[in-house]
């Protein structure tokens, strides 16, 4: 998301002294951290003049100290690997599966229109709420955490691949057609391309459903990974590592979004003009 | 596609009506697929009651539940906390995003707070939450507040910043005031984009709150799926799960579609709520 | 409003010294060039010029949406600090509200002013029928053709009963078929009604066919390069037909049009300069 809107005034920029960009970098860089030191001085203050027990709220300091305690430990590079590689390999299998499935289906409009309701019904049912039965089935394993998230990355990616597959203009595939194209190279000039913008959006909505599912199942399977960290954390009380915990989700899920989904959207999307509306 | 292609011999119009009445039926198709195969697997594999009931089970635990008033019960009890926690979602989130839509200094400022806490929206509060506010409805009603906010805020910001100037203007020449503005053109105006946030924010929210009552309530449809699980009653479960899907179907259906219909279609401004889900 | 054309030789609108500068994240850049100009009471000035040098500008400062850098500028003697009710625009883009029916649209100055219901609908239903669109009156934008939501512009405008009406290219974006009726139809609107308009395009065509006087800018910065005056044989008569047959009219075509051009192959020239300087 951008919140900030680009100014539409017209005239032809000027040329900008180069130490201008730099000192601008800079200044971008302390605009972001500052509402964050806003909050932390917040927090400081509440902890300090309110003089809580360590079970209720403790200091940003405790809650620094604690993270790096964890990561001097090793601790946290485990819990961080197992959720990763849960949501890497769900990812992966939920994409490779997921968008064959949602070209097949969306090149025929019945089959479109039979399994739309059945995708938006599956998605009305959250991943988690299969979670008591799953762990019936699998036990408390990675396996079933893993299953729930894949349950709920790929809908949206099924979803959306068909979507986007429907939206391709024909004449795209009858022009390719003329110049004798055939199926495969159907496939990578113009499926491919064509759907990557709507796929890409199932894969950020997916994400972001993804990535909590995968949080509330491991707060519940308990065999590691982050939402383990925090919940487990409750049962001792520990504040620090629960407000350590969630820091380090948010600054994850920022860096997974950041360094690999708006990557490909901006690849794709912006550099084509196809915009969403 | 295969529309096209009419079986010779056979008169058209009874083609057409043929295709109709396909076309109308198709939906329920995914549905009957999925109740066949899980017919077989219970012939076919025999599994114990505990890992697959056969359907008649589930038919039965539906009626069940629904007759000893305990589905009455968790139904109201979740919706309650929905309706709250939307409710509240919504007017802030409306309100935050407007603040924000109509100032890009602010908007500029609050951007990477806005950013990091949503990447913690929901399900990841829980723990500390549950330390904080105990377990009830008021732990499951800032889960929902907390998913619901942050999507509609990011919307509403969204909508409201890309409201074309030049109506505001228009208004403006007549002699509209600050007020008139916001009012007549600037809520209208962005409404596709709240829209769009309220249903994507219901399912977020939806999914918060089930995950949030398998542990941290002590009534509603998660809490009653949990329950099940501890007795193996996977009957309970799957008809919980039917259930949860069927009633968030029906709030996109009955109360979310229609609002949109009746708004931004009837203006002909279209929603991408289709796309996104 | 009142007496729009009792004082119908008074100046109406007086631009004194103004000049306009962007502010860009590099500084300031310059939007129009030095311009003055007068605007009688009752009269229909047109502004031509080539696209960028200025025009939308030196409108939007009059209709009060942008502070101009320097000069004054005054409707009726008093400095123009903001928008308002006196000062319509018909914009260059749609500026009618999606959500809102034809009737509420054209309703809608009236409703900000706090018309009583029974004497709005009944303006309403007038400026309806004026400019003929009966039978649309609850259909919403979309649903009309791209002449028929201009029309409902133009109607909203002229329904707020401002002395000043500022329209910006207003037919810029319909059909060539369309925008001769509309064309033909503004003039009679304008007549029948006396209003002060102050009326942007860049068709040479258009300004001389709607324009009492006609005003040629130059590119970029603008300033005013000529004002050529149209005699206007019959009160308001302004069709097609006439125009395109008038030998008097034809020569005045051509001799704006041959002001504009100038312009616009001086600006050309510069473009294709800058853009070799750019990529060498």
């Amino acid at each position: 998301m951008s919140l900030a809107s680009a100014s539409g005034a017209p005239g032809r920029p000027v040329g900008l002294p180069s130490g201008w960009a730099v000192a601008a970098r800079q200044l971008r860089a302390v605009k972001i951290l500052f509402p964050f030191l806003v909050l932390i001085a917040i927090w400081w203050a509440i902890d300090a003049a309110g003089n809580f027990s360590d079970r209720v709220l403790v200091s940003p300091k405790r809650v620094f100290d604690t993270v790096i305690m964890l990561i001097s430990h090793g601790v946290l590079a485990e819990y961080v690997s197992t959720s990763l590689k849960i949501i890497g390999i769900a990812s992966f299998i939920s994409i490779v599966v997921g968008v064959p499935i949602g070209f097949a289906v969306g090149a025929n409009r019945y089959a479109a229109r039979s399994l739309e309701g059945f995708l938006r019904f599956l998605q009305g049912v959250s991943g988690i709420a299969w979670l008591p039965l799953v762990i019936i089935w699998f036990g408390f394993t990675h396996t079933t955490t893993l299953a729930i998230v894949i349950y709920t990355l790929i809908v949206p990616i099924i979803f959306n691949t068909m979507v986007g597959a429907r939206a391709i203009p024909e004449q795209y595939e009858l022009a390719l057609r003329s110049l004798g194209a055939g199926r495969l190279r159907l496939i990578t000039d113009v499926y491919l391309p064509g759907a990557l913008p709507s796929i890409v959006v199932g894969l950020r909505l997916g994400m972001g459903y993804g990535w909590r599912a995968l949080i509330a199942a491991e707060m519940l399977v308990r065999q590691g990974g982050l939402g383990d960290l925090i919940f487990g954390a409750r049962t001792s009380g520990q504040i620090d590592r629960i407000i350590g915990g969630m820091i380090v989700i948010g600054a994850l899920y920022l860096l997974i979004d950041r360094l690999l989904v708006q990557p490909i959207e901006n690849l794709t999307i912006a550099r084509w003009g196809v915009l969403r509306k | 596609m295969s529309v096209l292609t009419v079986p010779t011999g056979r008169p058209r119009h009874k083609v057409r009506l043929l295709n109709r009445l396909a076309w109308f039926l198709v939906p329920a198709a995914p549905f009957l697929i999925v109740l066949a195969l899980w017919a077989l697997a219970g012939e076919i594999f025999k599994p114990s009651r505990q890992t697959l009931p056969p359907i008649g089970d589930v038919v039965a635990a539906i009626y069940e539940l629904a007759v000893s008033g305990q589905l009455a019960t968790n139904v109201a009890a979740s919706l309650y906390r929905l309706l709250l926690g939307s409710l509240l979602g919504l007017v802030t989130g409306v309100i935050g995003g407007f603040i924000v839509g109509l100032n890009r200094k602010i908007a500029e400022t609050l951007n990477p707070v806005v950013v990091f806490f949503n990447a913690i929206s929901g399900i990841v509060w829980l723990p500390l939450m549950i330390t904080w506010l105990g377990i009830g409805t008021a732990l499951a009603v800032f889960l929902i507040w907390n998913t619901v906010f942050f999507i509609v805020f990011q919307n509403t910001a969204l909508g409201v910043q890309l409201v074309s100037e030049v109506y505001e203007q228009g208004v403006r020449s007549l002699g509209g005031s600050r007020w008139e503005t916001l009012r007549s053109v600037t809520l209208p105006g962005a409404l596709p984009y709240i829209l769009t946030g309220m249903r994507t924010g219901l399912g977020f929210g939806w999914r918060a709150l089930i995950a949030a009552e398998l542990v941290g309530a002590a009534s509603g449809l998660g809490t009653m799926i949990f329950d099940a699980a501890e007795f193996h009653r996977s009957d309970i479960i799957i008809a919980g799960c039917l259930i949860i899907g069927t009633i968030s179907i029906a709030m996109d259906r009955w109360l979310l579609l229609p609002i949109e219909r009746r708004t931004v279609q009837r203006w002909g401004l279209v929603a991408d709520a289709e796309k996104e889900r | 409003m009142t007496s729009a054309s009792a004082d119908k030789l008074s100046d109406k609108i007086v631009v004194s010294g103004f000049r306009h500068f962007f502010e860009t994240e590099d500084g300031p850049v310059q939007a129009t060039g030095h311009i003055d100009l007068v605007i009688r009471g009752g009269e229909f000035v047109t502004l031509v010029g080539p696209s960028g040098c200025g025009k939308t500008t030196l409108l939007k400062a009059l209709a009060g949406f942008i502070r101009p850098t320097e000069g004054t500028l005054t409707c009726d003697g008093k400095p123009i600090r903001g928008p308002g009710r006196e000062r319509g625009v018909v914009f260059q883009e749609l500026a009618i509200l999606p959500w809102r029916t034809v009737r509420r649209n054209i309703g809608h100055g009236l409703e900000i002013a706090r018309v009583p219901r029974a004497e709005r609908e009944e303006k309403v239903a007038r400026l309806i029928g004026l400019m003929g669109l009966a039978g649309f009156e609850d259909r919403y934008p979309h649903e009309l053709s791209g002449g028929m939501r201009q029309r409902v512009a133009v109607a909203r405008t002229w329904a707020a009963d401002p002395d000043v009406i500022l329209m910006d290219e207003p037919f810029a974006a319909v059909d060539a078929m369309t925008r001769l009726t509309l064309q033909e139809e503004l003039g009679r609107l304008c007549a029948a009604t006396q209003k002060t308009v102050f009326f942007i395009t860049h068709s040479v065509d258009e300004a001389v066919f709607l324009g009492d006087r006609v005003l040629v800018m130059t590119r970029r910065p603008g300033t005013i390069k000529a004002v050529i005056d149209v005699p206007r044989r019959a009160a308001g008569g302004r069709d097609w037909e006439s125009f395109t047959t008038d030998p008097e009219m034809q020569s005045i075509a051509e001799r704006v049009l041959k002001l504009v051009r100038a312009e616009r192959g001086a600006s050309q020239a510069e473009e294709s300069r800058a853009a070799l300087e750019a990529t060498a």
